[in-house]
């Protein structure tokens, strides 16, 4: 028997269970190897003081705590908690409380909303008149850029009549008095293409 | 069909009390099976008689790993916590109620190690020294130390030896298991879980024949 053999059945030496012929076996490499002899008594020595340990005892509360505070009751609450968890934490919860402060502070008075203005009438008169204004601001957008757009074409027109006028000095009266007519009613009307009016 | 009925029967706490005290499909099961059905169909009388026998085993196992009675009571609780939440997983064939608590109990405590270990590394073992010379009176070198005095110096010793020594010789000396329900406990190799002990029992012998305490 060598020194790995003793170890795989030293266990059940110092328990005092092995078989007297495997116990012989054992005890004869014991006289004979010095570390074997050395961890058998040091192991034998730890077992023997740790049977005259006192036994490890539960406070009495402790049995009392785990049953008063059941199991079922952290699984009932635990997603709820698993939720709100970060957010009840004193650090954040404090945080958020000192942020809606000050907005508070800072926010001028606003409408005070009441539970009436919840009411379809007021709802739908709210959004009609929002609709109104949007549709008036628009038209008033498209009848300033048609505006804008005639006074352009007038000016081009007036630069083009003195141009011709003094490329062309002799020329008669007549003509004179054509160019110098906006021709509205020839003109296509370049506001027609663009104009969205109702 | 003892695993069978275990298996089926999570139908939650406080649910159907009545299906809980089926007493014709409980009665067909192992004491142990039995009382895990019964606290997982919503007997709270189960669970009570559950908690009162093995608050014991799962204290003192925490106890004798961390070394802190508040850090072992907090524990206790969460191995029970633990228990409530995965009991269904539990098959008598595959073990006995006291292996599959021992290794459930043994996986926090590994957790709680690993979490703690930061924490433990400025102040542990030069902490715990005086402890051994404290009750190691080098003048009184054969005499029996009180129950509580040894079980305060051993303590102290345990919390010496590494992590993997320290729970294989607590499980077998302190918590009186096999070494095959170790085996399961632990994950390793039957041959593995005595090799543990042996070094784990010698160095302990060492440490407390150096204080004069034990041999």
């Amino acid at each position: 028997m060598n020194c790995a053999d003793v170890e795989i059945l030293l266990c059940d030496y110092v328990d005092g269970t092995l078989a007297p012929v495997e116990r012989a076996a054992v005890e004869r490499h014991l006289a004979e190897c010095r570390n074997c002899a050395e961890l058998a008594r040091d192991g034998a020595a730890a077992v023997e003081f740790m049977e005259r340990a006192e036994t490890v005892e539960p406070p009495q509360e402790l049995i009392s705590q785990i049953l008063f505070d059941p199991p079922w009751r952290h699984q009932r609450a635990g997603w709820f908690r698993r939720v709100l968890h970060p957010l009840l934490e004193p650090r954040f919860a404090m945080g958020m409380a000192l942020t809606v402060l000050s907005f508070a502070m800072i926010m001028p008075k606003v409408h005070q909303f009441q539970p009436t203005d919840l009411s379809p009438a007021v709802v739908w008169a709210g959004v009609e008149g929002r609709v109104d204004r949007l549709w008036e601001r628009t038209e008033k957008f498209y009848d300033n850029l048609k505006f804008i757009y005639q006074i352009r074409a007038t000016l081009r027109e007036w630069q083009q009549q003195s141009a011709d006028t003094r490329t062309q000095p002799g020329a008669g009266a007549s003509t004179t008095e054509q160019h110098r007519l906006p021709a509205s009613s020839a003109e296509p009307n370049p506001a027609a293409g663009h104009s969205r009016t109702p | 069909m003892a695993t069978a009925a275990v298996g089926l029967g999570n139908t939650g706490w406080i649910g159907n009390q009545a299906a809980a005290r089926d007493a014709a499909g409980v009665r067909r099961l192992d004491p142990e099976s039995s009382i895990v059905a019964r606290c997982l169909s919503g007997d709270e009388t189960a669970w009570e008689q559950f908690v009162r026998t093995h608050t014991r085993q799962v204290y003192a196992l925490c106890y004798r790993f961390t070394g802190s009675g508040t850090e072992a009571q907090d524990l206790t609780q969460e191995v029970f916590l633990r228990v409530f939440r995965t009991l269904k997983t539990f098959r008598s064939s595959e073990g006995s109620l006291n292996t599959w608590l021992a290794r459930l109990t043994r996986n926090l405590l590994i957790d709680h190690y690993r979490r703690t270990r930061q924490d433990r590394a400025t102040d542990s073992i030069e902490d715990r020294l005086p402890v051994i010379e404290e009750h190691g009176p080098v003048t009184r070198p054969d005499q029996v130390l009180a129950g509580r005095e040894a079980s305060a110096v051993l303590q102290a010793a345990l919390e010496k030896l590494s992590p993997d020594l320290r729970e294989a010789v607590i499980l077998r000396d302190l918590q009186e298991m096999e070494y095959r329900e170790i085996a399961q406990v632990l994950d390793i190799p039957e041959g593995t879980v005595k090799s543990r002990i042996n070094r784990g029992r010698a160095e302990l012998g060492r440490l407390l024949r150096n204080r004069k305490l034990a041999v």
